[in-house]
Formats: structure tokens, sequence, C-alpha cells
């Protein structure tokens, strides 16, 4: 069996689904970003399956610009939830509905 | 370093984009001052910041002809449009503003205070760019400087717990908005560069090149999808229904000069890049139609209704924005037949912008230590003590209602009439019912909203009767903060262009419709 285009396509699709609904379903705010992270992932790995089969460079180039992003997102990122853990001795998101009307 | 990439570098026309390295360059200054500056002297930070952010909008009312319209600028991944100037002295008016508010707004704070006017300019610059962005890399790479600052902004008071917990909903949201954008542009990159179809493009990240695949490839299933995908990113900036969840608690948590940031240049910039890419989606219009549709229809109804029980007041504003997005967004469906509906909201968003700040102006005044506790009580007899405050508010509100002799008003019947005009060509599968129908749904909100606002007026204007404090009771309404003679003449400067855009509009309206 050969892997085509379709394959990677379906691995991503899935690894897509997987962090979106870990990010509805689950309660820690880690796990709940490592699911967002696996989102990312999942489009990098469909952006260079596409590049190669339609044999431009961009998509391949646009996966840095990503990284790079991704990166400076998980530094403000674990930086809040380590603030707010600090604060309030918790990251459950059950646990954190402070603001209300 | 290669001397074809130094000699490619100088090729390009770093001089169009002069405003955003200003305002870019403006931000790195402001650290260096606060490096070589002596302690004491830090206080002139925020006025440096003021200041050069006055001279760039100075600079570029002065070069009101300056973008250089309709040409791709650095091989194509941007290209300057017939409003690009006016959004660049939008994002950069509202910028300033912010600053302003946050002069205000920080003094109450023990934090340092430099980082937030640098983080605030770049994400202006980054705005500027995002609203000429004409490539998908360059876009993404802008919305996500955008929303990283603005995770920093969110959660900037991290002394607070309400407020790191606003920062924790809208990073979480936020993230997984980006998400649903890139995996919609990446199925866009690659159906629109697979060369067995007709019309593919080596370059499929381009905008034109997407609108010329999209063209020759009517109802393919993988850019449908990618097409709702963007959009659903792009309504989560704006905060339409069903992308609205975060709104009411990261705007009640987050720092007040940073809700009123969100809630005009972060929309405005979301707008401006949802009207390019209805632009490049028309030939999907009937899709894009239907979802906005509906998206509008639910975000005035949605917005308005979660408003009406609100006691905190920037719970209150931030789902009323929700309903002035679902405002604009008919608009949005109108640009699709009807071009000159995007001037329409551009002058919409103008009016919100100057509505806006005066309000949020009057709020950090009127708040305490506590950001996230601004509750409607807490206006009882400002009329009274502080007319001027009390003034201010009356016309803000009242203009963000929709008032008659004010901008706000004006900017609700330019959308409305341009939806009326596109009614008569209705787009795929709506009729011309379907747009009446719109406009019904956004009266019936414009209605409700009075409501709501004619309350908070109420609550600053009309006795209510309180409790006498018991002994050893505090009163727990904060104490207001004076109001400093610029402050007066900023607010002052608002609330009289809402009066004077509300009854002439003569040149911004026609310079804008003209276009």
């Amino acid at each position: 069996m050969t892997v085509g285009l379709n394959e990677y396509l379906y691995l991503s699709a899935v690894l897509f689904a997987i962090g979106f609904l870990g990010v509805l379903v689950r309660k820690n705010t880690l796990i709940i970003y490592m699911c967002l992270e696996l989102m990312l992932v999942a489009s990098t790995v469909a952006l260079v399956a596409f590049s190669r089969f339609n044999g431009t460079m961009d998509g391949n180039v646009f996966v840095f610009f990503i990284l790079t992003v991704a990166a400076a997102e998980v530094a403000v990122g674990l930086a809040i939830i380590v603030a707010l853990f600090r604060r309030r001795q918790t990251i459950e998101v059950g646990e954190l509905n402070a603001l209300k009307n | 370093m290669n001397p074809e990439l130094i000699q490619a570098a100088a090729d390009n026309p770093w001089m169009a984009i002069a405003p955003e390295i200003a305002l870019a360059g403006l931000a790195l200054l402001l650290l260096v001052a606060e490096i070589f500056l002596p302690k004491s002297k830090h206080g002139l930070v925020p006025s440096i910041s003021v200041a050069g952010q006055l001279g760039i909008l100075v600079g570029l009312l002065v070069n009101w002809n300056g973008a250089s319209v309709g040409q791709p600028l650095f091989n194509g991944l941007l290209m300057p449009g017939a409003h690009t100037q006016f959004l660049r002295a939008f994002f950069v008016a509202s910028s300033l503003l912010v600053s302003v508010l946050g002069v205000v707004a920080l003094a109450k704070q023990k934090m340092p205070k430099v980082e937030f006017f640098v983080i605030v300019q770049v994400v202006s610059a980054a705005m500027m760019l995002l609203s000429q962005a004409n490539h998908f890399v360059l876009m993404f790479v802008a919305l996500e400087t955008v929303t990283v600052g603005f995770y920093i902004l969110v959660s900037y008071v991290r002394t607070n717990p309400l407020t790191l917990e606003a920062g924790l909903k809208y990073l979480i949201t936020g993230a997984l908005s980006s998400g649903l954008l890139l995996f919609g542009i990446v199925l866009l990159y690659g159906v629109a560069g697979n060369p067995t179809l007709p019309g593919s493009s080596a370059d499929s990240m381009n905008f034109d090149a997407l609108y010329g695949f999209l063209q020759a490839n009517p109802g393919n299933f993988l850019a449908s999808l990618g097409i709702v995908l963007v959009l659903s990113g792009v309504a989560f900036k704006i905060g339409a229904v069903p992308f609205q969840i975060w709104i009411p608690d990261v705007y009640q948590g987050a720092p007040t000069p940073v809700t009123a940031f969100l809630a005009v240049s972060s929309k405005a910039a979301g707008f401006a890049i949802l009207l390019t890419l209805v632009n490049v989606f028309s030939p999907y219009a009937g899709l894009v139609a239907t979802v906005i549709a509906i998206m509008a229809a639910a975000t005035i109804l949605f917005g308005n209704l979660a408003a009406l029980t609100q006691h905190n007041v920037k719970r209150l504003l931030g789902l009323s924005g929700v309903s002035h997005a679902g405002y604009l967004l008919i608009g949005v469906l109108a640009s699709l037949t009807v071009p000159v509906a995007a001037s329409a909201i551009y002058f919409y968003l103008f009016a919100y912008l100057l509505a806006s700040f005066a309000v949020f102006g009057v709020m950090t005044h009127v708040a305490g230590e506590n950001d996230a506790d601004q509750e409607l009580d807490h206006y009882t007899d400002l009329a009274k003590t502080n007319p001027f405050l009390g003034g201010i508010l009356a016309i803000g509100l009242g203009s963000l209602a929709g008032i008659p002799p004010l901008a706000g008003f004006m900017g609700k019947l330019l959308v409305f009439m341009t939806v009326f005009a596109a009614a008569g060509a209705p787009v795929g599968p709506l009729t011309a019912g379907c747009y009446y129908g719109l406009l019904g749904v956004a009266i019936v909100g414009v209605v409700i909203s009075i409501y709501y606002y004619f309350g908070w007026i109420k609550a600053a204007y009309f006795d209510t009767w309180r409790a006498p404090l018991l002994e050893g009771e505090t009163d727990p309404t904060p104490a207001r903060t004076p109001v400093a003679c610029w402050m007066r003449l900023t607010l002052g400067l608002l609330a009289l262009a809402s009066v004077v855009l509300g009854l002439y509009q003569g040149p911004v309206a026609g310079w804008l419709l003209l276009r």
C-alpha cells in the first residue's frame, strides 16, 4: 500500500478532531493547552502533505511561521497559567468561575 | 548575507508601510527610554508614547492620499485598498486613546507601566498591516501578533485573580479560533494549489490567486469547508454568535483600557479582514451569504437579550458590543452586492469609536482599584456630583443606542440603508424577504438596546434609594478619580465629535462614500 495525500489528510483531520474535542471536553487547563497545540500540529501535517503534493514550497515555509507563532503563544500562555495558579491554587476550569454577573 | 537577498530587501517599498514602522519603532523607543531614563523620570514614558502617536496621526492626516491604492506590495503580501488610509488613522487614533485611558487606569495599580504602551502600539501596528493583508501568511502572522499581544494585555494586572481568569479564558478561546482559522487556510491552500484542478495557482495563499481558483471551481467541498472555517476564525474576533462565549467574562476581567481596545480596535480589525475575505470568497457568495445572515440574526438577538439582565457595566458593554457586531454583519452581507456598504460599515465603526471611548473614559474615572467590579449602582449620583462625566456618559451611551442627533444614529442609518438597497439583488439562496427580515430583527434589537442603555443613564441621573450605612460598614462604591484637565479636553472632544458628526457628516461620510 502506498501512502498518498488522502492518508495524510485523514491523519490530520483525526488529529484536529481529537484536539478540538479535547478542548471542549477536558477540564484541566494544561491538557486543554496541549489539545490546542495538537490542533496547530494537525494543520502543519496537512500543510506539508499539500505542499509536497502540489509541488510548491509555500506550505513548508508557512510551517515555520506557524511554529514561531505557536512558540510565542506557549510562552505567554504558560506564564498566564502559572500566574493564575499562584493566585488561585487551581487550574481546573470548573473552579475558575469567579467572573459572573 | 547573500547579496541577492539584500538587493531584494532593498527593492521592497518600505516607505509604503512607513506609518506601521513608525508606530512599532516608537514602541521600541519606549523600551530604550525605560532603560536609559533614571527611575524618577519614568513618568515621562507615557507622555512620549502619547506625543509620538499624536505625531503619527497628524502625519497620516497630512499625507491622506499617501497610500498606493490597488498596488500589490512586497510580492503581493500587502494590497492597500481604498480605505487603507482611513483604517490606519482609525487604529492609530484608537491606540492613542487607549494609551490616554491607560495613563488614568494604570495609576491605580502597582504594576510596571511601560510595557502596556509598548504592547498596545505593536498590536495596533499589526492591525494596520492586517487591514491591508492580501496573502494568508501575512494575515495569519498579523492576526496572531494581535492575539498574542491581547493575551498579555487582558491579563496585564497579574495581581488580580479576576484579570488572570479573564486572560486564561481569552487564551483558550483565542487559540481555539486560531486553530480553526489555520485549518481553514490550510484546506484552501491545498485545494487551490492542486495542479489537477482548473485555475490552480502555485501561489495559492495569495488572495487574488485564490479568487481566480474559486471562480473556476464552484461548489468544491474542501474549499467550502475551508471558507466556513476561516469565517468562523474571524467571527471569533468580532464576537459573532456562536463565537461570543468569551466576550462577557473577558470584557469584565480585563483592565478597562484593554476592554476599550478589544471593543473598538479588535472589532474593527476583524471587520476590515472580514470585508477583504468576503470579497475574495465572493464566487461562493451563496454559502458566505447564508453563513453571515444566520450569524447576524443570532448575534443581534443574543447580544441585546443577554445585555438586558447585566448589572456589571463592562459585561453590559461587551454584550451590547456583540449586538453592534450583528448590525455590522448585515452590512457585510450587503457589501456582497452593494460595494458602498463597506464605507457605511467604516462610518459606523468611526461613530462607535467616538462613543465607546467617551463611555470607557467615564468608566476609568468611576472605577476603583478592582477593575472587574464596576456595577450600575456605582453610577448613582454621578450627574449630580460630577455633571461633566454625567454629560459625557449620556452623549456616549445615546450615540451607542442610536438616538437621532448623534453619530451612532447616522452610522446605523447608513448601514440599514445599504441593506435596504442590497435587498433589490438578493444573493444565492437568500430572498429579498430575508434582507427585510434581518432589517426587522436589527430594528427590534435597537429598540431593546435603548432600554438597557437608558437604564445606565437613569442610574447616573436619577436618585435611587440606598440604605444608610451602619456603623462599621464601608461604602461599597469606589471613590471616583478626579478628572484631569487634559482628560476633560479628550472626553469633551470625543463627545463633541459625536454630536457634530451626527448633525453634519459632510467630510467624513463624503470621503468614505466616494470610495
